[in-house]
């Protein structure tokens, strides 16, 4: 059976974190989700290891996000790292680059893009774990 | 017989339409002892792709009618996962920009009114954590 990709879903709008999660459920995925940055900070530093991290940036706190993302770029293997946000700015897109965050989606979510993009970028990772 | 100065020199790919720039980019590099590929159009990039490994790529964002230098980089980011992939871009990245850089998996964006030697010098600086051709960290 093919292996399932795992997923964490952090968004502290528990109606888009659920929708996230109905519709990578349906693709396949395993998928957890969190509804702040400290939640997802416990998760990912107590043993979570995921395939990819979707996080939005605005939660507790403005581009608290961006927390999450460095600490998911921390783990090895490290997950694809998406951050997702309506509130995009030259400041906090830059910290999203000069942290390697792999994909960077604006609200509302163009689900058509983000799905097949994540679905690549984890077959990729794949390919590369093979390759070593 | 040394074993010092054993590691192979590092090969950049420099995608750019303007004669000039690319021929700064291949002197900047060459002095601090990179092979330098260089190409002026997609097609050329592309063949050049398949035919080297590449440690640094510096990419136009505007290769004129020789292509969108954009999707050039996501497959450099694709073939070559650990490469320095810089993208040079007119003024002060907006956040568009850095949302192609991200997605297409770039590593910095440089302004392309830059002298060539100052790019390539912070490039160095900045991948100098990277590996080299063989496969060979050299942190």
């Amino acid at each position: 059976m093919a292996h399932k990709p795992s997923l964490l879903i952090v968004d502290d709008e528990v109606s888009v974190a659920r929708t996230l999660q109905m519709v990578f459920e349906q693709e396949g995925y395993k998928v957890a989700s969190a509804h702040s940055c400290a939640e997802a900070l416990h998760l990912l530093n107590n043993g979570g290891r995921y395939d990819a991290v979707i996080t939005d940036l605005n939660m507790e706190q403005p581009d608290i996000g961006l927390d999450v993302a460095r600490a998911a770029g921390g783990l090895k293997p490290k997950p694809v790292v998406v951050v997702c946000t309506g509130y995009a700015s030259s400041d906090n897109s830059r910290k999203a680059l000069e942290l390697r965050v792999d994909y960077l989606a604006t609200k509302p979510v163009d689900l058509k893009e983000l799905v097949p993009a994540l679905n690549r970028m984890i077959a990729h990772r794949q390919d590369l774990k093979v390759w070593k | 017989m040394s074993a010092r100065n054993s590691t192979p020199p590092k090969t950049a790919l420099v995608v750019v339409s303007d004669l000039e720039a690319l021929t700064g980019f291949q002197s900047a590099l060459t002095s601090r002892g990179y092979v330098a590929i260089i190409a002026r159009d997609l097609p050329t990039a592309l063949l050049a792709i398949t035919q080297h490994y590449f440690d640094v790529a510096i990419v136009c964002s505007r290769l004129g009618e020789g292509g969108d230098g954009w999707p050039l980089a996501g497959v450099l980011h694709l073939v070559f996962p650990r490469a320095f992939i810089a993208v040079l871009s007119p003024g002060d990245p907006d956040v568009v920009t850095f949302q192609a850089a991200i997605n297409n998996g770039v590593s910095e964006i440089y302004d392309q009114s830059r002298r060539p030697a100052d790019i390539v010098g912070a490039i160095a600086a900045q991948s100098s954590g990277g590996t080299t051709s063989s496969g060979e960290t050299v942190q």
